[in-house]
């Protein structure tokens, strides 16, 4: 037998912010005179904690069980009006808010009685949907307080390490037989060019030495499941199977290079890659006998030529190798073409200017004319249009070094479906908010570092293993996680299973299952996040969006189309 | 002698990002093809820097090296690339007054008659604390006569100025041009024997104070002799001088009933960053002190320079500024320099009744506001 | 015993994002802010780059966020005056200065504002709009509380009398308040360059010479011309120019650095503007376009393809006015000519530099700075750790970055204080 609904409405002069405008006397009378509602008032601010002590006094008083608030915006006060229910011991789900400030008194402050009257509308459409209202309780779930973190490179063993120095447990997870991912292949680094090896050594002995971090060398992932604080993650560890429960997964995989096959004559002896050339350096060979000029493409294969993207580093990363180049022989020519040249921020401009300085020349072509590699008995020469000059200017060169891109691993789309965390255009894994979340996956839990996001330089790569170190530490330092109150739910008896809900949901919080009675959709409450998307896009209405639910919404509209004297 | 490497180490041609801001500040690219750092990237590739003459077509008026942000010293690049170069393969504008130039330079021989200039109205000495370099002033006297310029004027007012304030300037027989032309069109050789020959006289007379009308010789003797020679006597140029005495409440200046303007020359302005004094002093004279569109740092050039090429384009440079200054209103354009008053007077003096314009040198008008012509 | 509570200094993204992990993680907060609101820089743009996401629509709710967190304590219009004490355990003094509005009673309501008969010059909107003395810098501004404008206020106790809450207090002093906290992250973030020095660009000399914040606030919705551009005559703008690393990539004055987001940041500005008026003619005159994040290349391309954004490689190196206030740009796109471009309105991204008083806090948290006065690391390639143990810094402030870099790094310095508070870890190798 469902209660007698007995509902209060609370209007906001908000001084003479809605009371100058909208005749709130006026709105309280008519509001007095709605189905249900058994108190109505008007506050000269409800928000002051006079306005708030009269709320809790009311739902005393009448034996309220659905409050309603006509003032300002539920930005910034929803959560003040639904703290006060709480306090008065009501559900803190069946207060309802009504916005008249910045949809009556601000948009039509020209027009007092069209605003009254808009206000009245408003306040009965919210009548009409507090009727409904149900009374909802926020889910927990505990955590289990160890993180994955897949990918052993700069940016994973950063996040690895900065998780066991919050106190966690870390498995850290590396497909190949050693930590250090593409810092073992360079010689030195930007812009201090201290050893790279030298580097990663320090960086992997802190790891190593650490008691909370757990390796797990030449291993890859089989499999994951679960959610958000209660992952299971699935290993082939040296040919055996192991099972890792976790609360987060941090993926860090990284990165690799293009390879530029049939592009500017590439042979990988003559025309090679700035990485084959990094390691023709670390073999110490940094002189390069016999060598007289070195031409440097930038951009080979990437913006428009075979992918769309700026690949970040490769401008640095060729001044770096030219200036080592020149410093250690100062007789050989080194050019560098490039389109723009990016050498962003503080310290790489003025690195930029130290290569110029060295002796490192630049030319600068159009991308719609790219350099020309032109290979002719044995000889080579690199035909570049310098765009300012407007003349070609042919570059004999004994080296020629493609700066290439970095692109995916192969291997990324087969992780992003396991874990249903998605790449993006560019086959990168696609971040939660390109602005506002750069190292979170919209799927609670689950976050990501370093290249694998986008090309970046071993500082941002850190910087980000660290921010995804934090993100991912906080689940686990909480103990649990919440979910919303307001989430989606499936009617097993209607759902046929046809799995729409769970391609949209971009929370991965939809599941089609197998049950007694066949394939039936499934929401897991933690991962939910109330969006509606699975709800709106259900062809036999089988999902209910609570709070939002079909029911609330149409009384809400019927109430705002239907004229009372129809309806009377 | 140096290599060009070493002329783009030396003024950090190396720096050269090719932006293009130099050559869309220069006043010569503006009407012709010119480009400094075109020829900057053309030697830093290894290129010939000169498939035409368009070195010697620069100004070197400070402008292109004033607004590059990466700190190339473009005028410097082309000294260098020009002493480089065979001599006399500049095209010269007065091709005979250089030569006459030239020809003065050396003394050693026969002795020249240099202070023919100095009136019976005016006091010098020969030893003293205070020397004024006149500079080549009284030899433009005589070829630029049909322009209407007077510059034996300005060295007649500047030493009437210094009478005025109680002061009895050494003038030297023995002076020998400063060098600066040919330290520009690349002859460093003559330029230091000219130097030493300077600082020796100079030395001889005691004195302690240098002053100067001349921006060109002001700049040679504050930036280019310290580069090879020691001395120890201050130099200063005449309005930084009468600057400091006009704050020590010394000078009485009369007002003139005009609105005047100020032409900075690229030695004292861009060169030498002397930009306040001139105005401070012109403001205590002119009734409305206006400037023009271009000035200080960003003036514009009077067209040439170090008699090197004057062409159509100088002539567009200098209609350009004169436009400058009948815009801003001004009837009177007072310049620093002699060869810019040199220059637009030839400008004017082609096209009579064209310009509303007096050009007046800046110690002629001091001299006058002090009643002392 | 150690403290359990951080200090963040700066509420812009980058503070706000590690203020906010620090709290969820059950750590206290003290968010100090020099200014009447959070939200920072991000506050004043229009939009983002390269989503084009309105920045105060996806900013507000994060200042929300923060603000209500039950672990973090907002003081605004606070500046920290003096610190004690290492890693672990620092005292900090933080001078509060008095907003005259009692901050426990003020809702926000605005109607002091409206009663005020003061007009000043709002720095929100880049002096381009007259607010009242009794304000919020701007409508969403966190925490919604009026202050008054003591140095221009009368005293005509006009707003004290329409206050319906009983919140002017104008004889507010200033206090000191003492917080004990382990570790203390900078993110104070940058100050735009005012370019008036740059003569060959006429800022301050010609009227439509502005710079691309005061540009933003332009283009802005809920900026001081409804988000019309329109110049000084009351024209609105037909053709645009962008000029960039304007007081950037400069030893002039003693700024190599590049800023590292102008070339997208002014992307973003002509891409509005093709948005707002269809037919105006939009240019960009740069010398190298750094489009290097995720996504920026793309967004260039969609400006140059459906835009008809005009990317102009060359710095100009004047600009002249005419009469009817339109502007010549001179620039060179090839050695061998000298262009004229004439437009109605030119906008110069100028560098972003460090945040005045910089020195002053680095002296007072005994941190040192590099020779542009950005904060210097202990390591480098470890961009959070100063030179003093348990001062972190995140943000503009360690040296040019664009938002999400920001707020990745206010993240990670998030989890070096994490690393101090919840581990006890004050090993400080990386």
């Amino acid at each position: 037998m469902t209660e007698e609904l007995r509902i209060g409405v609370f209007i906001c002069h908000c001084g003479i912010n809605i009371g100058g405008v909208v005749d709130v006397p006026a709105v309280v009378e008519y509001a007095s005179t709605l189905e249900n509602v058994v108190h109505a008032e008007r506050n000269l601010y409800t928000c002051s904690s006079d306005g708030l002590e009269s709320i809790k006094s009311a739902i005393n008083e009448y034996e309220l069980n659905r409050v309603v608030v006509a003032s300002c915006t539920p930005r910034t006060h929803e959560p003040l009006f639904r703290a006060t229910c709480e306090e008065a011991g009501l559900n803190r789900y069946l207060f309802e808010f009504v916005n008249i400030r910045d949809q009556c008194s601000w948009v039509h402050m020209h027009e007092l009685e069209k605003a009254t009257e808009k206000a009245k509308d408003l306040v009965r459409m919210g009548v009409a949907k507090a009727a409904l209202l149900e009374p909802l309780e926020e889910l927990t779930s505990e955590v289990t307080p160890s993180a994955v973190v897949i990918g052993a490179g700069i940016s994973g063993m950063t996040a690895a390490l900065s998780i066991a120095k919050n106190g966690f447990h870390v498995h850290l997870i590396e497909k190949k037989r050693e930590m250090g991912g593409m810092l073992r292949r360079l010689y030195k680094l930007y812009p201090t060019e201290e050893l790279a090896a030298e580097f990663l050594e320090q960086r992997i002995k802190a790891v190593e030495e650490h008691e909370r971090v757990e390796l797990h060398l030449s291993a890859s992932i089989k499999a994951v499941e679960g959610y958000v604080g209660k992952f299971k993650v699935i290993l082939d560890e040296n040919g055996a199977e192991k099972s890792i429960d976790t609360g987060v997964i941090i993926v860090a995989t990284g990165a690799k290079e293009f390879e530029p096959e049939g592009l500017y004559e590439y042979d990988g002896e003559k025309v090679i890659t700035q990485l084959q050339l990094e390691e023709k350096l670390k073999r110490g060979d940094s002189k390069l006998d016999g060598i007289e000029n070195v031409v440097m493409i930038q951009c080979a294969g990437a913006r428009g030529e075979v992918v769309g993207y700026c690949s970040k580093i490769c401008c640095m990363n060729a001044i770096k190798n030219a200036k080592l180049i020149k410093e250690a022989n100062p007789d050989i020519n080194v050019f560098i073409a490039h389109n723009e040249l990016q050498a962003y921020g503080e310290e790489y401009e003025l690195y930029y200017r130290d290569a110029k300085k060295a002796g490192v020349r630049f030319l600068r072509f159009p991308l719609e004319r790219r350099p020309k590699v032109i290979k002719s008995e044995g000889k080579l020469v690199v035909d570049v249009f310098h765009e300012r000059l407007q003349m070609n200017i042919p570059l004999e060169a004994d080296l020629v070094v493609l700066s290439v891109p970095l692109v995916q691993n192969p291997d990324a789309e087969k992780l992003s479906k396991m874990l249903k965390v998605p790449l993006g255009q560019d086959k990168f894994f696609f971040e939660a908010h390109v602005k506002l979340r750069p190292v979170d996956f919209a799927t609670d839990g689950i976050f990501l570092c370093g290249t694998a996001q986008g090309p970046k330089d071993i500082e941002e790569s850190i910087s980000q293993g660290y921010a995804a170190a934090s993100r991912a530490t906080i689940p686990l330092a909480k103990g649990y996680v919440s979910s919303e109150a307001i989430i989606s739910s499936v009617d097993e008896a209607i759902c046929v299973g046809c799995g729409i809900c769970e391609s949209v949901c971009p929370y991965g919080a939809v599941e089609v299952v197998e049950t007694e009675e066949g394939r039936r959709a499934k929401v897991t409450g933690v991962k939910c996040k109330g969006c509606g998307t699975c709800g709106s896009s259900c062809i036999k209405r089988a999902i209910k969006m609570h709070h939002f639910t079909d029911e609330q919404l149409i009384a809400q509209e019927r109430t705002a189309l239907v004229t009372e004297e129809v309806v009377s | 002698m140096e290599k060009i490497s070493d002329i783009i180490n030396r003024t950090k041609a190396f720096y050269c990002v090719d932006c293009g801001k130099c050559t869309s500040a220069c006043p010569l690219s503006r009407f012709g093809d010119y480009s400094p750092d075109g020829l900057v990237e053309r030697a830093l590739l290894g290129l010939p820097v000169q498939p035409d003459l368009r070195i010697w077509s620069c100004l070197t008026c400070n402008r292109c090296k004033e607004v590059c942000t990466y700190g190339v010293e473009y005028p410097e690049f082309i000294r260098g690339i020009r002493s480089l170069e065979e001599k006399e393969k500049g095209v010269c504008a007065h091709g005979e007054l250089y030569s006459l130039m030239k020809l003065f330079t050396f003394t050693h021989e026969r002795e020249q008659k240099r202070l023919n200039w100095v009136s019976e109205d005016l006091k010098v000495s020969n030893k003293g604390d205070i020397l004024y370099f006149t500079g080549c002033l009284p030899y433009f006297d005589i070829v630029f006569r049909d322009l209407g310029v007077d510059t034996v004027e300005i060295a007649r007012s500047t030493v009437k100025i210094l009478n005025k304030l109680g002061i009895s300037p050494v003038v030297m027989n023995n002076e020998v041009c400063c060098g600066h032309d040919l330290f520009w069109n690349g002859d460093l050789e003559t330029f230091k024997k000219l130097a030493a020959i300077n600082i020796q006289n100079i030395k001889d007379t005691g004195a302690k104070k240098v002053i100067f009308s001349c921006p060109e010789g002001y700049r040679t003797f504050k930036l280019d002799y310290p580069e090879f020679f020691d001395f120890d006597f201050e130099v200063v140029h005449i309005s930084e001088f009468l600057s400091e005495k006009i704050e020590e409440g010394k000078i009485e200046l009369r007002k003139i009933d005009e609105k005047v303007t100020y032409h900075d020359s690229c030695r004292l302005g861009r060169h030498l960053g002397v930009y306040d004094a001139p105005r401070r002093v012109i403001s205590e004279i002119a009734k409305e002190f206006v400037e023009m569109e271009s000035n200080r740092e960003n003036s514009l050039c009077c067209g040439t320079s170090g008699w090197t090429n004057c062409d159509g384009f100088s002539e567009e440079i200098r209609k350009e500024r004169l436009k400058e200054c009948t815009d801003a209103g001004a009837k009177i354009m007072v310049t620093s320099c002699p060869k810019c008053l040199i220059h637009f007077k030839c400008h004017m003096s082609n096209r009579k009744g064209e310009y509303d314009i007096e050009i007046v040198p800046f110690e002629v008008l001091v001299a006058r506001a002090m009643g002392v012509v | 015993m150690k403290d359990r509570a951080v200090l963040v200094i700066g509420g812009g993204v980058a503070g706000m994002q590690a203020a906010f992990d620090l709290a969820e993680a059950g750590i206290k907060v003290c968010l100090v802010e020099r200014t009447l609101s959070i939200g920072g820089r991000m506050a004043q743009l229009d939009k983002t780059f390269p989503t084009n996401d309105c920045a105060i629509c996806i900013l507000a709710p994060k200042m929300m966020d923060c603000y209500r967190h039950e672990n973090i304590e907002v003081l605004t219009l606070s500046e920290v005056t003096a610190i004690e004490g290492e890693i672990g355990s620092f005292k900090v003094k933080i001078r509060r200065k008095p907003r005259f509005v009692d901050e426990a009673k003020c809702n926000g309501c605005g109607d002091c504002a409206r009663v005020c008969p003061m007009g000043i010059l709002n720095k929100f909107d880049m002096d381009l709009r007259v607010r009242s003395g009794a304000y919020i810098p701007f409508m969403q501004a966190v925490p919604l509380i009026y202050a008054l404008d003591r140095d221009k206020c009368m005293r005509c106790g006009l707003c004290e009398a329409v206050c319906g809450k009983d919140a002017i207090r104008y004889d507010q002093k200033p206090e000191i308040v003492e917080r004990n906290v382990s570790a203390i992250i900078v993110a104070i973030g940058f100050d735009p360059l005012d370019p008036s020095g740059l003569t060959e660009y006429g800022y301050g000399r010609y009227d439509n010479v502005i710079t691309a914040l005061e540009f933003e606030r332009l283009i802005c919705a809920a900026g001081p011309t409804g988000g019309h551009v329109i110049r000084k005559d009351g024209k609105e703008v037909k053709r645009i120019a962008w000029i960039q690393c304007v007081g950037a990539r400069d030893t002039r004055d003693n700024r190599p650095y590049c800023c590292s987001v102008c070339c997208m940041h002014a992307t973003k500005e002509a891409i509005l503007t093709k948005e707002h008026y269809p037919e105006a003619a939009t240019f960009v005159l740069y010398t190298d376009l750094r489009c290097f994040g995720k996504g920026f290349q793309e967004y260039v391309n969609r400006a140059e393809d459906d835009y008809e954004v005009k990317y102009i490689r060359g710095k100009p190196g004047e600009i002249r006015e005419k009469e009817n206030k339109n502007l010549e740009i001179f620039y060179s796109p090839s050695s061998d000519r000298v262009e004229k471009l004439e437009v109605d309105m030119v906008v110069l991204s100028t560098a972003l530099i460090p945040s005045e008083g910089v020195e002053a806090l680095a002296e007072i948290l005994g941190t040192e700075l590099d020779k542009y006065k950005f904060f210097k690391l202990k390591d480098s390639y470890n961009p959070t750790e100063t030179t003093r143990a348990g001062i972190f810094v995140a943000g503009y402030c360690q040296a040019p970055r664009d938002i999400p870099e920001c707020i990745a790094h206010g993240s990670a310095t998030a989890s070096r204080a994490m690393e101090v508070v919840l581990g006890g870890s004050y090993d400080r190798r990386a």
